[in-house]
């Protein structure tokens, strides 16, 4: 198995186990940690409006 | 998380900053159109362990007047268009079917990619929503079963594979599978 297959398993099964934690737990526990990950990266991330576009493959913006 | 009934959704979460920054854009936007939210945030509302610097949203095809008194009122609102800041140019890019994207002002992310439904597909997501109760407002969201079907059939990413999983786990008892593999079907032979 490669390297990429092995790791998108590895992947899913974590998927399979965080979803099962999001069952069985308060909604206020699950989505504490959930927050972690989401408002961490969201004040991480900067970059300039040309470099998003270009990320995102978009072409139709003005400067 | 209340399944209560077919549209209807309860979560009791934490707002994340993205919730935040969406319900305050929902908020103005169903004051002026009908709206539905698609993609990887409805994934994320439902408990993904993922982040996302976007939020997909389809909203019917409007008029010029109506699409500017939107804009003005997001204006108002400190959002502004990152496509633009000429209302009639962001109005263009979506009468040829380009999405545009709104953020708040002196930021890029998160912001909300807004488009018109340009297929079949978007129509069924605009026309069979759930509305998700949340502490400080509603959210509208696409049915779980397309939003599964079109993940796995057309969009096919890991990411996308992943967010199709946790919905399907986390809404087991809650969907109608039958429906996911009528989508599954639609979608394979419009995109073939």
């Amino acid at each position: 198995m490669s390297f990429t297959s092995k790791n998108q398993k590895e992947r899913m099964r974590f998927v399979d186990k965080w979803a099962e934690y999001v069952k069985t737990h308060s909604d206020k526990d699950w989505s504490r940690q959930q927050n972690m990950v989401i408002n961490s990266s969201l004040k991480s991330a900067s970059m300039t409006r040309e470099q998003f576009f270009k990320m995102k493959g978009e072409k139709h913006f003005q400067i | 998380m209340k399944f209560i009934d077919k549209e209807t959704i309860k979560i009791d979460r934490e707002l994340s900053d993205l919730d935040n920054f969406t319900l305050d854009f929902i908020k103005i936007l169903e004051k002026n159109t009908d709206y539905v939210i698609v993609s990887g945030y409805v994934a994320i509302l439902l408990g993904r362990a993922r982040a996302s610097e976007d939020v997909d949203v389809i909203i019917p095809k409007i008029n010029f007047s109506k699409f500017q008194s939107l804009y003005t009122q997001l204006k108002k609102n400190d959002f502004y268009c990152l496509n633009s800041e000429e209302v009639s140019t962001v109005y263009d890019y979506l009468k040829d079917n380009l999405a545009v994207r709104f953020a708040k002002k002196d930021t890029m992310i998160p912001n909300i990619e807004m488009k018109w439904t340009k297929s079949d597909f978007d129509k069924i997501a605009l026309e069979n929503t759930i509305d998700v109760v949340l502490s400080k407002g509603k959210i509208r969201i696409s049915h779980l079963e397309l939003q599964i079907a079109f993940k796995e059939e057309v969009l096919k990413s890991p990411k996308d594979l992943e967010d199709a999983r946790h919905i399907e786990k986390i809404a087991e008892s809650y969907l109608d599978k039958e429906l996911i593999n009528k989508y599954r079907e639609q979608l394979r032979e419009f995109y073939k």
